[in-house]
């Protein structure tokens, strides 16, 4: 074993990830923790430290991360992207982190309840669209008419998340 | 003269419409020609995007697709709609494979994704297709004595490789238009730092503390108000200020760029949806030469 190979930590779970679409990065992280200096979710809470999370992938702890909410408060802001040196998009590896929980069970609420409604309604706001926000279009010039598909997003869960 | 499409997404023209209109009504004054973008579906960002990385490439590979059907190339003016478009076309224009699936379930609607036409975020639009000396001449009544800052939207900017629009550490177009229509441009600490909406479902306290941040970093720079460029940005930015720790009389007026625009453009104040501003912009608007 070379000296390089020694101090490349990787865990099965690594390697995982990296044969998804995102997670290809995720081993040229050296573990900075620049990502964590500049993220504005770390900044306001504790829970929240996006080096440690990618150093518990490295580490293996699967089912830890794949069970936690906290790939799930990453905003995809790529902050931390723009500033890491070694080219590792966070917002790319916790999406990828994300996919891989959905496919087993692991969903927050919030998500699978917004991709219900987009894919009944085929967008997300239909319940909030009332008669008052149809006067306010109408007051501006606006079509009221939004004319939105609820068709191919009913195809496209049944083909993709409920694997049909 | 200019031909796009405009897909206004899904929070737009039911949360902030003024955005939609005071968009259409700048880019028609500035020579742009302007269709809706119909039978379209969310991009499915964030929300379809973490559950099935191929179900979100179908949402917004078959907007691409509208697109193309009008021949034009698209508008977006949400950060998260622009953002979303411009990742799944840069895929699908780079993996052969991913563009047969995606027309495959397109066949089935006539329709089919070939790459040919480009997404262009609003400030794109501004900077690329109209410019700033054009802009410059469409100035008939301009803003004086009034300090404003730019919040440009991460989605809007990064990753820059793909999306294409200004320098993502130090974005300008904000900046030089709000000096075009004669304010003066203020910067600030985090300016390019999250509006903390897209952790608003997952944690609205820490989303509200992101926001807040960001507007205290504008108050300690004396700005009189913050011009945004797209809709989910102005609406936290608007909301979190409604929340604990911050008075009243404290708010700051949050404007989108077109809304800013329009007076100064010479679009009558009346059809801009300038009512439905929550916070009262009035701060804004009374420095503009004419309304003295
Ligand atoms: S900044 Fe980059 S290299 Fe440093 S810890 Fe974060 S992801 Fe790893
Ligand atoms: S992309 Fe995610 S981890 Fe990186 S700075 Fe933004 S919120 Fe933090």
């Amino acid at each position: 074993m070379t000296d390089k190979e020694r101090f490349v930590p990787t865990s099965d779970f690594v390697e995982e990830l990296s044969k998804r679409p995102g997670g290809e990065g995720i081993s040229k992280c050296v573990q900075c923790g620049i990502c964590t200096a500049s993220c504005m979710v770390a900044n306001e809470t504790d829970k929240y430290r996006p080096r440690k999370l990618i150093q518990k992938i490295i580490l293996g702890k699967r089912e830890e991360v794949l069970s936690s909410e906290l790939p799930w408060l990453c905003m995809t802001c790529r902050m931390c992207e723009e500033r890491c040196q070694e080219g590792v998009s966070i917002a790319e590896i916790f999406r990828a982190v994300r996919e891989l929980a959905a496919e087993e069970g692991h969903i927050p609420d919030v998500f699978s309840d917004t991709v219900n409604l987009i894919a009944e309604d085929g967008w997300m706001l239909a319940d909030s669209y009332t008669d008052f926000q149809e006067d306010d279009r109408l007051d501006l010039e606006l079509d009221p008419n939004l004319g939105w598909n609820c068709e191919f997003s009913k195809k496209i869960k049944k083909r993709y998340i409920d694997g049909e | 003269m200019k031909e796009l499409v405009i897909y206004v997404g899904c929070t737009t023209p039911v949360r902030l419409p003024s955005y939609e209109r005071a968009t259409k009504l700048v880019l028609e004054k500035l020579g742009v020609n302007l269709v809706d973008m119909k039978d379209a579906n969310c991009c499915g960002t964030q929300f379809v995007e973490s559950l099935s990385h191929k179900a979100f490439i179908a949402m917004s590979g078959r907007i691409l697709a509208l697109g193309e059907e009008y021949s034009r190339d698209i508008l977006a003016i949400c950060g998260a709609c622009s953002g979303s478009l411009k990742m799944v076309k840069h895929e699908l224009d780079n993996d052969a494979e991913l563009r047969d699936e995606l027309n495959e379930l397109l066949a089935e609607e006539d329709l089919e994704y070939t790459g040919s036409s480009r997404v262009k975020h609003l400030l794109q639009v501004l900077n690329e297709d109209i410019g700033y000396e054009a802009i410059e001449r469409a100035v008939v009544n301009p803003y004086s004595n009034l300090r404003l800052a730019a919040h440009y939207g991460c989605h809007v900017t990064r990753p820059f490789e793909i999306v294409q629009v200004d320098d993502p550490e130090n974005p300008t177009i904000i900046d030089r238009i709000i000096e075009i229509i004669g304010a003066e441009q203020v910067n600030y600490t985090g300016k390019t730092r999250c509006c903390g909406g897209p952790l608003l479902a997952m944690d609205e306290g820490v989303a509200t503390k992101i926001g807040i941040d960001k507007i205290r970093n504008i108050q300690n720079a004396s700005a009189d108000g913050l011009v945004t460029a797209c809709q989910f940005c102005n609406i936290q930015l608007t909301q979190c200020q409604f929340g604990e720790g911050m008075e009243p009389e404290e708010r700051i007026p949050v404007l989108t760029l077109p809304q800013l625009m329009g007076p100064a453009l010479g679009i009558p104040m009346d059809d801009l949806g300038i009512w439905l501003n929550r916070i009262d912009s009035k701060p804004v608007f009374g420095t503009l030469q004419e309304a003295k």
